[in-house]
């Protein structure tokens, strides 16, 4: 519909709103609209009372229209939980895969419907069990990985032709070793890669802004990776997303969920320009785009950055790449309650506001959903403080009747202020990383992590100051009082991991292994996709650290920007 | 005058959240002390620098699990090289259960996720003279 002129609500019915509103600030507010100035965590500011006056320049079908179609602000999906719930995907990932396993059941068996895999940090920075630069991290803060065996271990009778698997690799270079072992993985249990569903993270800045290590990869090659990753799906996995672009981990690292969202996308927009120069179409990879979103307490900027990041994203499908397929429009997104906001004194408050945050994802038309545990400022949860989470995603889906009328917020003249606003404040940020260069311009010369630290910086501040007020640390805190809670201890891992590590070196063909890994480090050097020759060198057994280090040696390495 | 107060901060090992590793760097900067901060390092690696930036303290920010290997690991190199008097300071998550262990051997104090910049500068002031 061409330039609709048609704005929601009547011209002379507004004039009439901010009329009366003058008087009623005047006669019956009486000018008791509160002492301080309010703004929402973004900065952007809150007026005491909202109208229609607010959304003059509001136009139904351009701006709103329903769900399932453009702009999408509305939903994804037409009929949004009616037709499918989200995903309750609650993250386990500790300890051996055989440990991990068993959490991973317990979960399903409770009724999880999705798997969500976290890796410790030698798995997600590229080293084996055995490496000395692993030690005292095995199977800590998610489950150990080296080999193709390790992989078989963890999904030991998970049905993964039935159920979606979100395989948490953060970093393009562990996670084209990892997504290379879960393929050979179902092509050896008989399952068609067709027929797999499931996620990877798979995003550059996991490597090059957000989590620094002693040793990365640059931010040129740990994208070329990510793209690999990304090309090799949408040619063999048509169900799996091969991108989650990770606004998470942006956000706890610290940006505004503004910023958040705007360099998610510039991320899309960086990877959607390498394929085509690739001679890929937009349509052969969009549609399988995800997006991972933090939400933190500010319950109505949240909802409002969910609803504004879906019309950001269908303009630049849309408008800049001219995207025809639907789905490649759509943008489709996990959330993750946001553990920042988690306190370690009185630990069982973090239940109410997880509840919060998780209801804030399902009001904001989230697809799939991880509410964390109380006990998560202190380790990884427990099993009961596992359960309390699941069973909160499960009363927010059954008990609220929340998920049953398709955006129920929309028409609040608020809702859809902020949504605006918000929309206005991405696009805006997104022009200022692309006025720099683009996303892997702005990583390489420490822009983006001069941004991030900067807002963690401040925010801080505000917290000392106590202008952001938080429930029993700066606000109301309790004297003296010892927080008694039971928390989680990760088995012993690093033992059987080398013992596991010494038996593969022991029994695999040493001539297949040194063949597929010397044509892995020639390929680094070509323009060809690498995934082909990883899954050849995983199926020889080779073992992640292996891999990686092939990585490290043929890419180089660069330095983090520091403080 | 008043000595300048030299910390080396680092993330130690393969963690991976550095938002309160930065945020405390410069909040201590902001109380006129000097800050080396290292990003990501090994004990070793730890331990040199302290060594060659003459440190009054070395902060230790920790989330992965590894606080009770490698914390104490810094405290026993930290010795061998004969810098008993460094401070050395953990930060992050970590149990409770661990804080008395870590105590043990040899770490000074372990600040949550929670405790206030001037928690931390006044503490260091006491024992850096």
């Amino acid at each position: 519909m061409a330039n609709s002129e048609k704005k929601l609500f009547d011209q002379e019915m507004l004039q009439r709103i901010e009329a009366e509103k003058v008087r009623w600030n005047k006669e019956t507010l009486k000018g008791k609209a509160g002492e301080e100035n309010y703004y929402t965590e973004s900065g952007i500011p809150i007026d005491i009372l909202y109208t229609p006056a607010h959304l003059k320049e509001l136009d139904y079908f351009q701006d709103l229209g329903f769900p399932g179609e453009a702009p999408y602000v509305r939903g994804v999906y037409p009929n949004m939980y009616r037709g499918r719930l989200f995903t309750v995907r609650q993250l386990s990932g500790f300890g051996a895969p055989e440990d991990c396993n068993i959490r991973i059941k317990f979960l399903l068996d409770n009724g999880a419907t999705g798997v969500n895999i976290v890796f410790d940090l030698p798995t997600v920075r590229g080293y084996n069990s055995d490496d000395p630069e692993a030690e005292g991290n095995v199977g800590a803060c998610g489950v150990a990985i080296d080999s193709l065996e390790d992989m078989e271990a963890l999904f030991e009778g998970v049905p993964i032709d039935e159920i979606s698997s979100s395989v948490v690799t953060h970093m393009p270079s562990t996670t084209v070793v990892l997504m290379a072992m879960y393929t050979v993985m179902a092509e050896k249990r008989g399952i068609p890669l067709e027929k797999l569903s499931g996620t990877n993270q798979n995003d550059f800045l996991m490597e090059t802004t957000i989590g620094s290590a002693p040793e990365i990869l640059p931010p040129k090659a740990s994208f070329r990776l990510q793209c690999d990753a990304i090309e090799y799906a949408s040619k063999n996995l048509p169900r799996w997303n091969p991108v989650s672009y990770n606004g998470y981990n942006l956000r706890e690292a610290g940006t505004s969920a503004v910023q958040e969202v705007a360099i998610a996308i510039a991320n899309a927009i960086a990877t959607a320009e390498e394929l085509i120069r690739r001679g890929n179409k937009i349509d052969d990879f969009a549609k399988r785009m995800s997006f991972f979103w933090d939400l933190c307490n500010d319950f109505f900027e949240e909802i409002a950055k969910c609803r504004a990041s879906r019309i950001v994203f269908q303009e630049v499908m849309r408008d800049r790449f001219n995207a025809k397929d639907i789905k490649s429009q759509l943008m489709r997104f996990h959330v993750q309650t946001a553990g920042i906001t988690l306190t370690a004194v009185e630990p069982l408050n973090n239940i109410a506001r997880s509840a919060i945050q998780g209801l804030a994802a399902i009001l904001g038309g989230s697809q799939s959903l991880h509410i964390d545990s109380f006990d998560e400022a202190y380790s990884a949860p427990t099993e009961e403080a596992a359960l309390v989470s699941l069973r909160t995603q499960q009363i927010l889906q059954t008990e609220t009747n929340v998920v049953n009328t398709v955006d129920p917020l929309a028409g609040s003249y608020y809702v859809e202020t902020l949504t605006q606003e918000m929309a206005k404040l991405i696009r805006e940020y997104v022009a200022t990383i692309e006025a720099k260069g683009g996303l892997v311009a702005v990583t390489e010369n420490g822009w983006l992590h001069r941004e991030i630290s900067d807002f963690a910086y401040k925010q801080q501040k505000k917290i000392e100051s106590g202008e952001h007020k938080i429930v029993g640390v700066n606000y109301f805190p309790m004297e003296h009082k010892e927080t008694d809670i039971d928390v989680f201890r990760y088995p012993e891992t690093e033992g059987r991991q080398k013992e596991k590590l010494a038996q593969l070196r022991q029994k695999r063909d040493q001539g297949k292994l040194d063949k597929a890994l010397g044509i892995l480090r020639d390929k680094c050097h070509s323009d060809e996709n690498i995934m082909p020759y990883v899954k050849d060198a995983v199926e020889a057994l080779a073992t992640l650290g292996e891999i990686e280090e092939i990585f490290r040696e043929e890419f180089g390495l660069w330095q983090f920007p520091l403080a | 005058m008043e000595k300048r107060i030299k910390v080396v901060m680092a993330k130690l090992g393969l963690d991976i959240h550095w938002r309160g590793a930065v945020v405390v760097s410069r909040m201590l900067r902001d109380e006129g002390m000097e800050v080396v901060y290292l990003g990501n390092q090994f004990p070793e690696q730890i331990v040199e620098a302290a060594s060659q930036e003459g440190a009054d303290v070395v902060g230790l920010s920790t989330l992965g699990g590894n606080h009770s290997i490698l914390g104490p690991k810094v405290v026993r190199l930290l010795k061998e090289k004969g810098l008993d008097d460094v401070l050395v300071l953990m930060g992050g998550v970590i149990p409770p259960d661990d804080i008395p262990k870590l105590k043990e051997a040899g770490v000074a104090e372990v600040f949550g996720p929670e405790s206030r910049i001037d928690t931390i500068s006044t503490f260091i002031r006491s024992k850096v003279i």
